[in-house]
């Protein structure tokens, strides 16, 4: 279990690096907090003859609210993130799914850019990203690229970042009004990746009908996935009954492709991803219609 | 958690001492094979076969030998023909123990299984030599792999080792009995039932690993290795290099881990020792995790047909099992077969009079069974699971059925079917002590209440007798008790520990019977030139076996040391004791000497000694240990089924344990700890899976699964203690926590899942099993 031989590369800007990925095109990996990209090289999984390390690169990193969004560079660690007033109050499923994501061990190493260019579709914050509709920036050497959530997973491990281009950051939208927001999840042991997890984010109306939901899937398919039909469903209505849920949770299936592994099988995966939905959304109902302050104030839990 | 007064604690003996091995292994100073670096070290690393089954069309390693930096790439050309002797465990050397698999050196012509090892790369890195595997050439014509344990006795088309003709390893049966089979047609019920357990492997956090130093100029092998038994290491070295045991030097430093895979040297760590000799260099090989779960033994898959016939009152009347065991291709020992101990100990703590059996281990193009911590744990998970089983069947509660059929202490001794002879045995009272610290009834009250309210909770028992091996080889340790003319005592031992805490068990019995202080007291293990020949640690021998040599070596130099004292004090030596190191008269306590003063006019004034006493203060003594010691514990778990996922948390965990006169109740119930995680592991997490082409789909630990702190509960521990009829009255508990753990964490779940009309018989219970478990019960 050693890596192949590769050149290792410790860039200070970003410039520099957009400047190595284009020096040296699909050789070259950036190398964020490598809980995922480390193994895999002393696996001989992958190999790469240049490694770009973004960790000296300190523009990538913190958390910024401007304008409706909350920007997160892309090597801000995991258990910043967590620890993060400002990520709480703006976009708090994003607070509640990081300590889902492994161990704080891994936490303190992993990045936000780095889970979500790796892409791994049993992963929390994909399916946070997309659910939020996320924006996700990329740097070459050619400029500033933007690219929506729904345009940005293309299969597992597979993103639409070429081997040029750097992630730099994601800018998550921040619902106002009266909102609620879950995030679930079963795994084998505390910490793995998930067998299968919904989030859901909800905002109610005065009245407490649905005005907005959105409904995103991991580990239910080979990418992070939308529950479109069910969030269609739960629109302009009001809160379902635990019948209602239920169906919804059923409803949600529809949208998701899981496979068989040493772990759990597909039936099992669709199961259970129907029960998380529907546990996911009567969460974020509850929350969204028990909430009266102002917008992006949702407590934390 | 102590709940019982122990009834022999001494002054260290029954005393729950700090380990004295922890300051450097906590701090992360510990020393382990990977910490030995050798002038001129070169770096090994194996190419595995890829693939369960074929034939070697192509194997080229010009380019491999090439690389810069690579010192030799061998493959069989260079190393079959060069073991002097079998590549087998000493015992198993000469045949007498059965069949063994046909070991060589690397893969010669064919590979039996995915790991098989092709070719060795010895290179100044490991990184060199992976690199060097890269570029070694190799083709195969794939044949059928045969991967299904079940179905591999049947097919004498595609043979795993074609030398021997047949996939069966071995197989073994009681005649036919027709008091058993009247007994059973007598029977009230008759309940049959099939278990599995699945395929795990030990996962010890130090993988395996060796330094081998073949010195030409010398003539003599030196060799660091993790093992759990460095003497059957260098027994093994000088037979397969053909040269003198005391021309072959072993050491054995901390070891993180065994639980039985370091018990034998395996055959990876032969084939560095081989390699070694031929270059004339030292060579390390540090196996890594990969390795580790794809190559090192795997243990447990076993399937367990069981028969129970009970009379009216819930008595059993008489049982049969049908054992089959997967060898996989190279077991560690022979077939790696544990059947008979299957067979044997298959009553446990039970009245059952008549008893059939067979028993059938089976080749397969898997990685080979090992010994896991309990190895022939099959006999309870089947009979303990069964017994849940049964119950259910006869409408008994579980706690009842066993109290109907639990040995108890006026029984004694009691003699088996299977013909076991028990003595010195609790577990009647085991399990009521269980039973009650988990509050059982209270337990059965608040399961019904959550019942009502949709919630599956459950209980489970494991009840278990653990014998430990006192057989042949197995039966001796030596421990050799030295005073140091300051007074300060070396303790050489045999045994060496891989996590037990000899360093601090040993010392405090030496300590006690010796009469110093415990600080006073060096244990030192696992160094072949200074330790006395010993059968290592497994087999839960290492307390029950060495703490008496010990304890009699420690009296032995007491005495020597009194009749000094009394010579040179004028005393009568019935009138001194020892304490401290101080030895005076007794109660006269200004009359005294010193223990380092005996000891320097033992060395270094022999003219002052005891007319014809010879000089020195020291003691080497054996103690023979009888065949068979049984303890026994009783393990207690209750779970909460989720059953919209399938998810169990185990809410409580209790083991009450007899393992006789403990030395050391926190090692104990340490030992005790590591074992029940491994059970539940067992039960809910670890599996070793192979698709049906015999790959392997569990080769790291995102995929086989053991427990963290996050998913085991706080144990509870209870203690009886019925002194075995030894010098100490130490029995061996090594390995009990690993077999009952499993039976009770698997009844735990399978009760809550009973009002659901789910039926479990497989391991592991996964959440995806369990919720399968549940969509597969009858309609209610």
């Amino acid at each position: 279990m050693k890596p192949a031989p590769f050149e290792y590369h410790a860039p200070e800007s970003v410039d520099d690096v957009a400047g190595l990925l284009a020096e040296h095109g699909d050789e070259a990996k950036p190398l964020a907090g490598g809980q995922s990209l480390v193994p895999m090289l002393a696996l001989r999984l992958t190999r790469f003859a240049h490694l770009v390390d973004l960790n000296r690169v300190a523009a990538l990193r913190g958390v910024s609210r401007d304008n409706g969004s909350l920007t997160v560079r892309a090597m801000t660690t995991q258990a910043a993130v967590e620890r993060d007033a400002e990520v709480a109050r703006a976009v708090p499923l994003l607070a509640r799914a990081t300590p889902l994501i492994g161990h704080f061990q891994i936490r303190n190493r992993g990045t936000v850019g780095g889970s979500l260019a790796h892409a791994d579709p049993a992963s929390e914050y994909p399916a946070v990203a997309l659910a939020l509709d996320a924006t996700f920036e990329l740097v070459s050497k050619s400029g500033t690229t933007r690219v929506a959530a729904s345009d940005f997973f293309e299969g597992t491990w597979q993103t639409c970042i070429d081997a040029q281009q750097a992630l730099v950051a994601v800018h998550f939208p921040v619902w106002g009004g009266r909102c609620g927001f879950a995030c679930e999840e079963v795994a084998r042991r505390a910490g793995d990746f998930a067998l299968a997890g919904a989030v859901a984010a909800i905002e109610v109306d005065d009245a407490g009908a649905v005005r907005r939901a959105a409904v995103g899937l991991f580990g239910l398919g080979p990418t992070p996935l939308r529950a479109h039909a069910a969030e269609a469903e739960l629109i302009g209505e009001p809160p379902p009954t635990p019948d209602g849920y239920r169906a919804l949770g059923q409803l949600a299936m529809r949208d998701a492709d899981p496979v068989d592994d040493v772990h759990a099988s597909a039936s099992y995966r669709r199961r259970v991803g129907a029960h998380l939905v529907a546990r996911t959304l009567a969460s974020a109902v509850e929350e969204a219609r028990q909430a009266h302050d102002p917008p992006g104030a949702a407590r934390a839990r | 958690m102590t709940t019982s007064p122990l009834q022999t604690a001494g002054r260290f003996v029954g005393q729950s001492v700090k380990r004295k091995e922890d300051p450097r292994l906590v701090t992360g100073h510990g020393r382990y094979v990977d910490d030995v670096t050798v002038p001129g070290m070169l770096h090994a690393a194996f190419l595995r076969s890829d693939v369960a089954r074929g034939r070697i069309t192509r194997l080229d390693v010009a380019a491999a030998r090439e690389c810069s930096g690579v010192h030799a790439v061998l493959t069989a050309a260079d190393l079959n023909d060069r073991p002097a002797g079998p590549m087998l465990p000493s015992m198993f050397a000469d045949g007498s123990q059965g069949i063994s698999a046909p070991v060589r050196p690397l893969a010669d012509g064919d590979v039996r299984f995915v790991g098989d090892p092709i070719a060795l790369v010895v290179a100044d890195s490991r990184y060199v030599a992976e690199d060097a595997c890269e570029l070694i050439e190799v083709e195969y014509e794939p044949l059928t792999a045969v991967v299904d344990f079940e179905r591999a006795a049947d097919d004498t088309e595609n043979l795993v080792h074609p030398e021997l003709g047949s996939n069966i390893a071995s197989t073994m049966a009681t005649p036919p009995d027709a008091a058993l089979d009247e007994a059973l047609s007598r029977a009230a019920h008759v309940v049959t039932e099939t278990f599995y357990q699945q395929r795990q492997t030990p996962t010890p956090m130090e993988t395996r690993g060796i330094v081998a130093h073949w010195d030409p100029y010398a003539a003599a092998l030196r060799v660091w290795m993790s093992s759990q038994n460095p003497h059957e290491v260098r027994r093994t070295c000088a037979r397969i290099l053909g040269v003198a045991e005391s021309r072959v030097r072993v050491v054995q430093q901390d070891v993180g881990g065994g639980f039985g895979q370091k018990y034998f040297m395996p055959r990876d760590e032969m084939t560095v020792v081989l390699a070694s000799h031929l270059l004339g260099r030292p060579v390390k090989w540090i196996e890594d995790r990969r390795e580790n779960l794809l190559s090192s033994n795997h243990a447990r898959r076993d399937r367990a047909t069981v028969t129970v016939g009970v009379d009216a009152d819930g008595r059993i009347v008489g049982a049969r099992i049908e054992h089959l065991e997967d060898s996989g291709a190279y077991a560690n020992g022979g077939t790696g077969g544990t059947g008979m101990f299957v067979a044997m100990m298959f009553p446990g703590p039970y009245r059952i009079p008549r008893l059939g059996w067979s028993t059938t281990a089976v080749w397969t193009n898997t990685c080979g069974r090992g010994a896991y911590r309990g190895p022939w744990m099959m006999e309870t998970v089947a009979r303990e699971e069964m017994m849940d089983v049964v119950a259910r069947a006869i409408g008994l509660d579980p706690l009842e059925f066993r109290r109907r059929n639990v040995i108890g202490r006026d029984e004694l001794p009691y003699a088996t079917a299977s013909g076991m002879v028990y003595e010195h045995v609790s577990p009647s009272e085991t399990l009521e002590q269980a039973a009650s610290l988990i509050d059982y009834d209270g337990f059965r009250s608040r399961q019904a209440e959550a019942r009502a309210n949709g919630r599956y909770l459950g209980v489970g028992l494991g009840l278990y007798i653990e014998p430990q091996a006192g057989m042949g080889a197995l039966g001796v340790e030596a421990a050799n008790v030295r005073v140091e003319p300051d007074g300060t005592v070396n303790v050489f031992v045999g045994s060496g520990s891989h996590g037990q805490s000899l360093e601090t068990t040993v010392a405090q019995v030496v300590a006690e019977h010796l009469g110093v202080d415990i600080d006073a007291v060096a244990v030192h293990q696992g160094d072949t030139d200074v330790a006395p020949f010993g059968g290592g640690t497994g087999g839960s021998r290492s307390g029950p076996i060495l703490s008496p040599a010990a304890r009699q070596a420690a009296l032995e130099v007491r005495d020597k040391a009194i009749r000094i004292a009394a010579h040179l004090m004028e005393a009568a030596p019935d009138d001194l004791e020892i304490d401290g190191g101080v030895i005076s008269v007794r109660g006269t306590p200004a009359r005294s000497t010193t223990l380092a003063q005996v000891a320097t006019t033992a060395y270094q004034q022999s003219d002052l000694l005891p007319p014809g006493m010879e000089p020195g203060l020291e003691v080497i003594s054996r103690y023979k240990a009888p065949p068979v010691m049984y303890s026994n514990a009783c393990h207690a778990c209750t779970c909460e089924v989720d059953a919209a996922t399938g998810h169990v948390t185990l809410t409580r965990y209790v083991v009450s344990e007899d393992c006789g006169v403990m030395i050391n109740p926190m090692v104990v119930e340490g030992q005790i700890a590591g074992g029940v995680v491994q059970g539940i592991g067992g039960v809910l997490y670890e599996q070793i899976v192979y698709d049906d082409e015999g790959n392997p789909l569990t080769t790291t630990f995102l995929d086989y699964l053991v427990p963290t702190a996050a998913e085991v509960p706080v144990i509870e521990y209870g203690h009886v203690e019925t002194p075995a009829a030894t010098p100490g009255g130490y029995k061996g508990m090594g390995e009990g926590g690993a077999i009952g753990s499993v039976p009770a964490v698997f009844n735990a779940v399978a009760d809550a899942l009973a009002p659901l009309g789910a039926r479990v018989n497989r391991l592991p219970l996964g959440p995806s099993e369990v919720l399968a478990a549940i969509e597969a019960a009858p309609a209610r």
